[in-house]
């Protein structure tokens, strides 16, 4: 079966952070996943943002930690690529939804092309980047 | 309704190529000197200047007024529309607004990028923090997400989304102006067996990235009957939907803004999907033709591969798709790729498409697709039905 590759090699700089996203970035040095939480309407959101999704105000948002746990919503598998990651197809990157009603896209690990289908149940993997941070990846749960 | 008292009285469009030597400004000056060789029309006639985005203006946020310059257009109106894929048929719209009241009377719109040659886009948006460092390349990706999910809820026949891709093809072959690479005609067995670029979306799904420029001159109904103008095409509905369902959570990737915007366009214009002549959707990628046709009204959600099996897409067909080749089959001119569509509507409308004319030439619609965001479908979506001599 053809295999598909993890990313895990590929030279990654450290996070192109912004005001708004340093928290998230900050957790991801102790492994940890956190989401902005509008506390007016109480739904979590995704990706970092400097306002709510929901109101557009900036005031009413907050940081909290979520388990991670979640499923498959879709996927591709990408062929063509730009550097570093060209010569490095095929490898995934996934929709990945979690309770907390947010989908978080991701690279995969260890998952393979039989394995990956809408519904797969799966977990954070930590993937080290530069200065200490990691990158949320995917892996079966 | 407003829109109805202007009438597009010329149409112009360059040849689309693979990274062309032409500077973007050139290509505008010559959309713009067809279109006054071709009405007759003196440059000081022109009062208004509506652009398109355009990847090679991107960054320099003066970019409508240096093309003002350029193209030594003395205006009362200089806007440029920057809704992505979606800003020609904008610009369009925006330009029949601004003659209806009053702040001009004949406009240039212009759609011209050179996005092969001199691409200048630096997004301040989600992409370099959350996406590139996945090695997503980008809208493929994003069609692959759309199409994997879009199968697990309804099932998809592949073999149909190659049936529209034939049908845009056969249009480029007859199409001078189309991209001589794409010029060659394709089976349904060469869309499946291309290769995959993002799973499952294949290469032939996907547009390729070419420069060009396209345009049209449009001015106030009254203006055009005093100039004697007998051949006219007249926007009757518009519809236009940016960051549809975005303050939802989770949305089905399977909706667009097509819905409402197609549902808008279609009652300004007093007619529904049935009564279309030919249809001229926005074509970044196959499917997001047949996902236009679901939310429009063509058919119903989920019966897309249905519909297109019964229906015939060339031009002598009865439901004439993107005749000319559309963006997937006649190049995609970067942001400007939308006007090559809106002008091949207008073309069939003045009968003026040769080998390959519709005979239904009561109306045409029109669409845009603009922006991919972030795990949803995309940012803007706009539909327009156009009519002649309305």
């Amino acid at each position: 079966m053809e295999t598909i590759n993890d990313t895990l090699h590929i030279e990654r700089s450290a996070p192109q952070s912004r005001s708004f996203s340093e928290p998230f970035w900050n957790a991801t040095k102790d492994k940890k996943l956190v989401v902005q939480y509008d506390t007016e309407v109480g739904k979590y959101q995704w990706l970092p943002r400097a306002t709510s999704r929901f109101t557009g105000k900036a005031s009413k948002l907050e940081w909290r930690e979520v388990a991670g746990e979640g499923e498959v919503y879709s996927f591709t598998i990408v062929r063509r690529a730009r550097p570093p990651f060209r010569g490095e197809e095929p490898f995934f990157i996934a929709v990945v939804e979690l309770p907390e009603g947010v989908q978080i896209m991701g690279n995969t690990k260890g998952i393979t092309k039989d394995e990956m289908k809408i519904g797969l149940k799966v977990k954070p993997y930590w993937h080290e980047l530069p200065d200490g941070y990691h990158m949320l990846m995917w892996q079966k749960a | 309704m407003a829109m109805r008292d202007t009438a597009i009285v010329a149409y112009a469009e360059t040849k689309i190529v693979v990274k062309g030597d032409k500077d973007v400004w050139a290509l505008g000056a010559e959309v713009l000197e067809d279109l006054l060789n071709k009405t007759g029309m003196e440059k000081g006639e022109i009062d208004g200047l509506l652009l398109s985005s355009a990847q090679t203006g991107a960054g320099n946020p003066f970019w409508a007024q240096a093309t003002s310059d350029q193209l030594a257009l003395e205006v009362d109106f200089c806007n440029i529309v920057d809704i992505g894929g979606s800003s020609p048929l904008g610009a369009l719209a925006r330009a029949a607004i601004a003659i209806d009241a009053g702040l001009c009377t004949t406009v240039f719109c212009l759609f011209a990028d050179t996005q092969g040659r001199e691409n200048n886009t630096r997004p301040r948006h989600y992409q370099a923090e959350w996406t590139v460092p996945l090695g997503l390349l980008g809208p493929p990706t994003s069609f692959g997400f759309i199409t994997n999910r879009y199968e697990h809820q309804f099932g998809l026949d592949y073999s149909m989304l190659g049936k529209l891709a034939v049908a845009q093809r056969n249009g480029a072959v007859l199409n001078d102006l189309a991209c001589e690479k794409l010029r060659v005609p394709i089976g349904v067995e060469d869309y499946l067996n291309s290769r995959m670029i993002a799973d499952p979306i294949r290469l032939l799904d996907s547009v390729m990235v070419c420069d060009g420029a396209s345009g049209v001159l449009i001015t106030s109904k009254k203006n055009a009957e005093k100039k004697g103008f007998t051949k006219v095409v007249t926007p009757i509905g518009y519809g236009e939907k940016t960051s549809y369902e975005f303050s939802e959570n989770i949305v089905d990737v399977t909706n667009t803004g097509h819905k409402p915007a197609g549902e808008r366009a279609l009652k300004q214009a007093g007619l529904t999907a049935q009564d279309i002549g030919s249809f001229h959707p926005y074509d970044d990628f196959i499917i997001a033709m047949m996902l236009q046709m679901e939310m429009i009204g063509f058919c119903k959600k989920g019966q897309g591969c249905d519909f297109i099996r019964e229906r015939d897409f060339n031009f002598n067909g009865d439901l004439p798709l993107n005749t000319g080749g559309g963006q997937i089959s006649a190049g995609q001119a970067g942001l400007a790729g939308g006007g090559t569509n809106l002008v091949e509507a207008v073309r069939q409308l003045m009968g003026e498409a040769g080998a390959r004319q519709v005979k239904n030439t009561s109306s045409a619609m029109v669409t845009g697709i603009g922006g991919i965001p972030y795990a949803r479908n995309w940012n803007t979506s706009t539909v327009m039905v156009l009519t002649p001599n309305g």
